[in-house]
C-alpha cells in the first residue's frame, strides 16, 4: 500500500472518489454475485456440471452468441457508411448528422422497443403503409420474430458503432489517398487497400462495444423476439427471479464474462498483427 | 363529512366519456363511506394520529391496479392513522431476494405478491408471519388465509377474443377453441410462463378439472405443439391488453381485470367465462421490516369491506372479503372472477402443488420452447 501511495502522482488523488464509488458499488457486488456459481446451493462445480449437460442452457448461449454477432455484422454494414459520410463532411452538416445519431440516446430502451412494436405489429404503422401502397397483399411478420428483433436492436446499437469509427476516420490523413491515387490506384482499390485497413481500429473498437452489450440484451429479445429467441440475459432473470436460484444464473454470468474477455483478446491479436500489416 | 369530500382529488371528466363520470361517482362513494365510518367508528377515532411520523413502502404492479389500492387501501389508512404509505414498484422477485439476502431494514415493506411467489417466498424465508391478533383473518375467505400471506383480490385467466374479427358471441367461448385454428383463424396469444399454461392446454385437451392436478406435463406440451407456431405470447399484461386490442391477435388468454379495463376504454374486446382459471394475489409483509406493527395494521385495513369494495368497483378485480360483495356495482358484478356464476364455471389454480416443481417444470417449458 505504502509502495502505491509513493507511486501515485499528485493528481492522481483526484480520481480516488470514482474509484472507491466503483469498487463498492459496481466491482463489490458484481464478484459477490459471481462467487455464487461455486458456492450456491454449496461449494462446488455442480452450477457448471449443470450448465454443460443440459441443452437449454448451450441452446440459450449460443441463441446469444449468434443473434449478438449478426446484430454486429449489420450495424456495421449499416453504421460503416455513415461514420465515412460524417467524417467526410464539416461544420454545420457534421453536427447535424452527429446531433441525429445521438438522439435515440436521449429516449429509454423500453421507450424504443415499445415503439418498434407500434411500428412492425402487423397491423402497425410499415405493415398499413405497404399494404396501402399495393406492395403486398398479407402483412408482413415483422415482429415476435427474429426479423423483429434484428431490426430493433441493430438501431439501437448503431450510435455504438457509429461514433468509435466516427472518431477513427475523422483522423486519417486524406494525403494517404491523394498518394494513392497519383500512383495510379483506382478508387476501389485506394479505398480497399489504403483506406479501410486505416479505419480498422474503429471497426475493431465500434464492433465490440455493439458485441459485448448486445450479449446483455433482455427487454428487446423478451418482447420482440420469438418464443425460440431466449437470450441468457432472460434466461438468468428468470431464474433468480421466478425461482430464486442464483448459482446457475451466477454460473452463466461467468461464462458469459470469460467468453467476452476471450473473443475480446483473440480480436485485440489479430486485429493488432493486421494493424501491423497495414503499416508496413 | 363535507371536509372530507373537499379532499378528493379532481377527476378530470370529458363529456364523451360517461365511463369517466360513473368512476367519478364510485370514487366519491367509496370516499364518503369511508369518512362515515371514520367518524361513525370510534376505533377508528380512537386510531387517529396513532402511527405519526411512522413510514412504509407500499408496492405494487402500478397502473389502475396500484392507484386503487393506493386509493383504498393506504389513503385511508394513512389519514385515519397518521402513517406515511410511499409507493413503488412495480413488484420485481429478485429485487424481493435481494434486499431480504442484504439483511437489515429493506427498502420495500407491504408487496402485493402472485400465488406462486408467495409460497417460494415462505419457503425461502422471505416474508414476516402474520401477526393475526392485528390481522383479522376471519374476514377473509379462509381459502385465501396462510401464515405469510393474506389474499388481496382474486382474479381470473380467460378466453378473450376481438369482435372484430368474429363478432359479439361468436368468438372462441372455451381453451379448447383457442386450440382450434380452423374456426378461429388469426395469431392467438398465450402468457409467456409454465404456470397456467399447462392448465389451460390440459383443459383444451379435454382433461377434467377436478382432475387436472398432478399435471401431465407432457401431454399439455403436446397439445401446445399443435398451435406453438400460431401462438404470440406476451410478457407483460398490458401488452396482452395492447395485442388484442391492436388486432394483432384474434384471440387468447387475458386477464379479467385487463379486459375490463380495455372494455371500459372502448376496445373491441369480449370474454368468455367457461373454465376460468382463479388465482388470487396476496399481501406479504418482507422480513427485516421495522415499522412492523404499522404494516400488520395496514393489511388488516386493506380487507376491510369498504376498502376491498372500492377496488373492486375500480378495476374489477373481486373482493377476498365475502363483506364486501353487497357494495359492488351492478355493472361491475359479471366482471368479477369471484361473482357467483363465474365461480361455478371457474378451475382453481393451485399453487400449492406448484410450489416444488416450479424449477423442475420451468426447465421443461424452456426446453420445449427453444425446441
Amino acid at each position: 500500500m505504502a509502495a502505491v501511495v509513493r507511486l501515485m502522482r499528485r493528481s492522481d488523488w483526484l480520481g480516488v472518489p470514482a474509484v472507491l464509488l466503483v469498487l463498492g458499488m459496481f466491482a463489490w457486488p458484481v464478484v459477490s454475485f459471481l462467487a455464487k456459481s461455486v458456492t450456491d446451493p454449496h461449494v462446488g462445480l455442480q452450477n457448471f456440471v449443470s450448465v454443460a449437460t443440459d441443452s437449454v442452457y448451450a441452446k440459450v448461449l449460443s441463441n446469444t452468441v449468434v443473434i449478438s454477432a449478426t446484430t454486429t455484422i449489420f450495424t456495421l454494414l449499416l453504421g460503416y457508411p455513415v461514420a465515412y459520410t460524417i467524417a467526410r463532411a464539416s461544420g454545420r452538416r457534421r453536427r447535424l448528422m452527429i446531433f441525429v445519431v445521438l438522439i435515440p440516446f436521449w429516449t429509454s430502451l423500453l421507450v424504443r422497443t415499445f415503439s418498434w412494436m407500434i411500428l412492425l405489429q402487423p397491423h402497425g404503422v410499415i405493415n398499413s403503409l405497404l399494404l396501402a401502397s399495393g406492395l403486398i397483399e398479407h402483412p408482413l411478420e415483422l415482429i415476435f420474430n427474429r426479423t423483429g428483433l434484428f431490426i430493433a436492436m441493430v438501431q439501437m446499437q448503431l450510435p455504438f458503432l457509429i461514433f468509435p469509427l466516427f472518431n477513427v476516420l475523422s483522423k486519417i490523413d486524406d494525403a494517404y489517398m491523394r498518394a494513392s491515387a497519383n500512383l495510379g490506384a483506382s478508387p476501389f482499390t485506394t479505398f480497399w487497400r489504403v483506406y479501410f485497413p486505416l479505419s480498422m481500429p474503429g471497426i475493431v473498437a465500434g464492433s465490440m462495444l455493439v458485441f459485448v452489450t448486445s450479449l446483455g440484451y433482455f427487454v428487446t429479445p423478451a418482447l420482440l423476439g420469438g418464443l425460440r429467441d431466449m437470450m441468457v440475459a432472460q434466461l438468468i432473470d428468470e431464474q433468480v427471479a421466478d425461482i430464486g436460484t442464483w448459482g446457475v444464473p451466477a454460473a452463466l454470468s461467468v461464462i458469459l464474462l470469460c467468453g467476452t474477455a476471450m473473443i475480446f483478446l483473440i480480436i485485440k491479436r489479430a486485429t493488432g498483427a493486421t494493424r501491423k500489416g497495414a503499416r508496413r | 363529512m363535507k371536509d372530507e369530500m373537499d379532499n378528493v382529488p379532481p377527476v378530470r371528466v370529458r363529456s364523451e366519456d360517461a365511463v369517466a363520470s360513473i368512476h367519478r361517482r364510485r370514487v366519491l362513494q367509496g370516499v364518503g363511506a369511508l369518512a362515515a365510518s371514520a367518524l361513525l367508528n370510534p376505533l377508528a377515532r380512537a386510531q387517529a394520529g396513532r402511527f405519526d411520523g411512522k413510514q412504509l413502502v407500499y408496492v405494487s404492479w402500478g397502473g389502475v391496479y396500484q392507484d386503487f389500492q393506493k386509493k383504498s387501501y393506504c389513503d385511508p389508512f394513512a389519514k385515519e392513522t397518521g402513517a406515511r404509505i410511499i409507493q413503488d414498484g412495480p413488484v420485481n422477485e429478485a429485487k424481493i431476494r435481494s434486499m431480504v439476502a442484504a439483511g437489515g431494514n429493506p427498502d420495500w415493506n407491504v408487496i402485493d405478491v402472485t400465488d406462486t411467489f408467495l409460497f417460494n417466498g415462505t419457503a425461502h424465508n422471505l416474508f414476516e408471519k402474520l401477526d393475526f391478533s392485528i390481522v383479522n383473518k376471519s374476514m377473509v375467505e379462509p381459502a385465501y388465509v396462510t401464515d405469510y400471506g393474506i389474499g388481496t383480490c382474486a382474479w381470473s385467466y380467460n378466453v378473450a377474443y376481438n369482435t372484430k374479427a368474429f363478432g359479439v358471441g361468436k368468438g372462441p367461448k372455451t381453451w379448447a377453441d383457442l386450440f382450434d385454428v380452423k374456426r378461429f383463424p388469426g395469431k392467438r396469444m398465450f402468457r409467456n410462463r409454465v404456470y397456467a399454461t399447462l392448465e389451460i392446454a390440459l383443459l383444451a385437451d379435454g382433461v377434467e378439472p377436478s382432475k387436472l392436478y398432478p399435471l401431465d406435463v407432457n401431454r399439455a406440451l403436446k397439445k401446445l405443439d399443435t398451435i406453438k407456431d400460431h401462438i404470440t405470447w406476451w410478457t407483460t399484461p398490458s401488452q396482452s391488453q395492447q395485442l388484442i386490442v391492436d388486432g394483432a391477435v384474434s384471440c387468447g388468454v387475458i386477464q379479467n381485470g385487463r379486459a375490463y379495463d380495455a372494455s371500459r376504454k372502448g376496445a373491441p374486446i369480449a370474454i368468455e367465462w367457461a373454465q376460468n382459471l382463479q388465482s388470487v394475489d396476496y399481501l406479504v409483509i418482507l422480513k427485516g421490516t421495522k415499522n412492523l406493527d404499522v404494516a400488520m395494521h395496514l393489511v388488516n385495513r386493506s380487507i376491510q369491506p369498504d376498502a376491498q369494495a372500492m377496488f373492486s368497483n375500480n378495476t374489477a378485480y373481486s373482493p377476498v372479503n365475502p363483506a364486501a360483495f353487497s357494495r359492488i356495482d351492478k355493472a361491475i358484478s359479471p366482471w368479477l372472477a369471484t361473482q357467483k356464476d363465474n365461480v361455478a364455471k371457474g378451475v382453481i389454480l393451485n399453487a400449492a402443488w406448484w410450489q416444488d416443481k416450479l424449477e423442475a417444470l420451468d426447465a421443461s417449458w424452456n426446453a420445449w420452447r427453444l425446441s
